[in-house]
């Protein structure tokens, strides 16, 4: 261990590689939330919810491929660099929201939904004032999942040259210098627990104060 | 005026329709009951009326317009709704939830406000108190008093409610009909409610429709119904203390005798006291202070200086010209008393 790598590392290669890195989350959880939450409400509409098993099945199943071949399979199909990455990650971060969008909609209770329509709210109204608000928690909670999980397999995006910090971690290894890979994993690991934490503190947040009374 | 005609409900897939060939025709200003055992279609055809639910065949007309040319939105608006579960939304405090109609019609926010205000004092609720809370905060009665509320929010002609007091207890839901049927003399909403309770349905309809596996088995008023019922289901519906329940439609007004005797005890101290002839004498001190009652036969059987001492033996009790009768007979039980007085007001107006 040398404090030379170690600075080296942390003040020269980790900033901008920790720029990379936020960026793919950014994008990728972006992208996701704005595909995912409205195929979730839409797989909850009456006339498409027969759809919901076979497109949750769909998820699912590239779910369970590993980040790393996805990563792989992106390669010839979308060459190297941040594109590809991004649009790899992206097929694995759906599920958890989609999934979540999907429970919290479902979970809110029909005696309200039915009060609400039969009040004369329309379709729309109902979905903004009453479903979204009341499924959120539930929805931010998909999102953190989908956020952490970014975050750590992100680390493979350099796989593909696209950077990040598992640039500094693929480096460490290739060149033995464990600076470089304890400064990049041990930036991934806090990165997760703040986006962790962050996520919380706005499920917290965000949930309904009337529900927070119970 | 709410007309149903031919209306019937076949839901997909089920042999048997909900609801069958059902006519009536509820009018403006009247409480119409729907009542039945489960499965019986009222539910349904309530919510066929604002549209929640389409009927297969025949029209439903409101002052004479078919329900099917209207939006479905716009009018639902124009139609109170109270259901069991109430529906609050969770996420909004009281105020807001009572304002969900008038927001959607866009009045603006200071006649918003008082509108709200205005309408949880007429539900015995208290707005700075109230406003800002949230549903999870309140009781079960008040939630239903604030579900009630919501419904009246525009004010409108026609209030359809489906078992609105079920979900509470049988003192809170008492109260909740008084208190309702009191504010109907106010606002003379054209109203359609749902029940299972053949009790409620005598209590708080002008009208009752007894229904039974999507049919219209009788349709008329109260003392209709327990008169005369059209057959050995709606008998056995209504149960075999009709006659008593009968009772519950007059109250101590219909029933008390109007002519009776008013004397100051002072006077039974003259030999000759002028007693009036009457069934019942009420008597009463210097005061004024009513003491004690004769009856006739006290009259002929005592002598005139004992008779403060019989009167003052016997309780007296007191109802009001409002008081169902079943509840004075029970009090008359309880005392043993031949004799009560009913009041309206300070004023002592008749005998039972």
């Amino acid at each position: 261990m040398s404090w030379k790598f170690f600075s080296e590392a942390l003040f020269q290669k980790a900033p901008h590689a920790l720029l990379v890195h936020l960026l793919i989350v950014f994008v990728t959880v972006s992208l996701a939330i704005v595909i995912s939450v409205p195929l979730g409400v839409l797989l909850t509409r009456r006339n498409y919810q027969r759809f919901g098993i076979v497109a949750l099945n769909i998820l699912n199943i590239l779910q369970a491929v590993p980040g790393m071949a996805v990563l792989a399979l992106a390669l010839p199909l979308f060459g190297l660099g941040l594109k590809p990455a991004i649009i790899a990650l992206l097929v694995q971060s759906l599920l958890p929201i989609v999934r979540n969008t999907i429970a919290g909609l479902l979970g809110v209770n029909n005696d309200v939904k039915e009060a609400a329509s039969g009040m004369g709210m329309s379709a729309r109204q109902i979905l903004l004032e009453v479903e979204l608000p009341l499924a959120m928690p539930i929805i931010i909670s998909g999102i953190k999942t989908t956020t952490v999980y970014v975050v750590s397999v992100g680390t493979l995006a350099s796989l593909i040259g696209a950077g990040g910090l598992g640039y500094l971690i693929m480096g460490g290894l290739a060149l033995f210098r464990f600076e470089y890979l304890i400064v990049g994993a041990g930036l991934g690991a806090l990165l997760s627990i703040f986006f962790d934490w962050a996520l919380s503190y706005l499920e917290a947040r965000i949930t309904p104060p009337g529900i927070q009374v119970e | 005026m709410i007309e149903l005609k031919g209306v019937t409900k076949l839901y997909q897939g089920q042999a048997v329709p909900a609801v069958q060939n059902l006519s009536l025709s509820i009018n403006r200003g009247e409480i119409c009951v729907f009542v039945g055992p489960s499965g019986c279609g009222k539910s349904t055809t309530l919510r066929m009326i604002n549209r929640m639910i389409e009927p297969s065949s025949g029209t439903i007309e409101i002052d004479g317009k078919n329900i099917m040319s209207s939006d479905p939105d716009s009018l639902r608006m124009g139609i109170g709704y109270v259901i069991q579960q109430i529906g609050l939304l969770p996420h909004r405090t009281i105020a807001e939830n009572i304002a969900i109609v008038p927001r959607l019609y866009k009045w603006p926010k200071e006649k918003i406000k008082s509108r709200v205000n205005e309408l949880l004092e007429m539900m015995g609720l208290d707005p700075a108190e109230t406003r800002n809370k949230y549903p999870s905060q309140l009781s079960g009665g008040q939630m239903q008093r604030v579900g009630v509320a919501r419904a009246m929010a525009v004010d409108p002609s026609i209030m359809l409610m489906d078992e609105p007091f079920g979900a509470v207890d049988p003192v809170a839901r008492n109260r909740l009909q008084d208190e309702f049927l009191r504010l109907q003399k106010e606002i003379n909403k054209t109203i359609v409610f749902v029940t299972h309770d053949i009790n409620e349905a005598i209590k708080m309809g002008d009208k009752i429709a007894i229904l039974n596996q999507g049919q219209l088995i009788q349709f008329g008023t109260p003392e209709e119904i327990l008169t005369d019922p059209a057959n050995d289901f709606v008998e056995n519906f209504i149960g075999y203390d009709r006659i008593v329940k009968k009772l519950n439609l007059y109250t101590v007004a219909e029933a008390m005798k109007t002519s009776f005797g008013l004397v100051d005890e002072a006077e039974f101290s003259g030999i000759n006291a002028k007693i009036p002839n009457a069934e019942v004498i009420f008597v009463r001190d210097q005061g004024e202070q009513l003491v004690g009652y004769l009856t006739a036969e006290d009259l002929s059987a005592q002598g005139a200086q004992r008779l403060t001492q019989v009167a003052r033996q016997k309780r007296l009790s007191f109802v009001k010209l409002n008081t169902p009768l079943p509840d004075a007979l029970s009090l008359m039980l309880e005392n043993d008393a031949d004799y009560v007085a009913v009041l309206d007001g300070d004023r002592l107006c008749g005998a039972i």
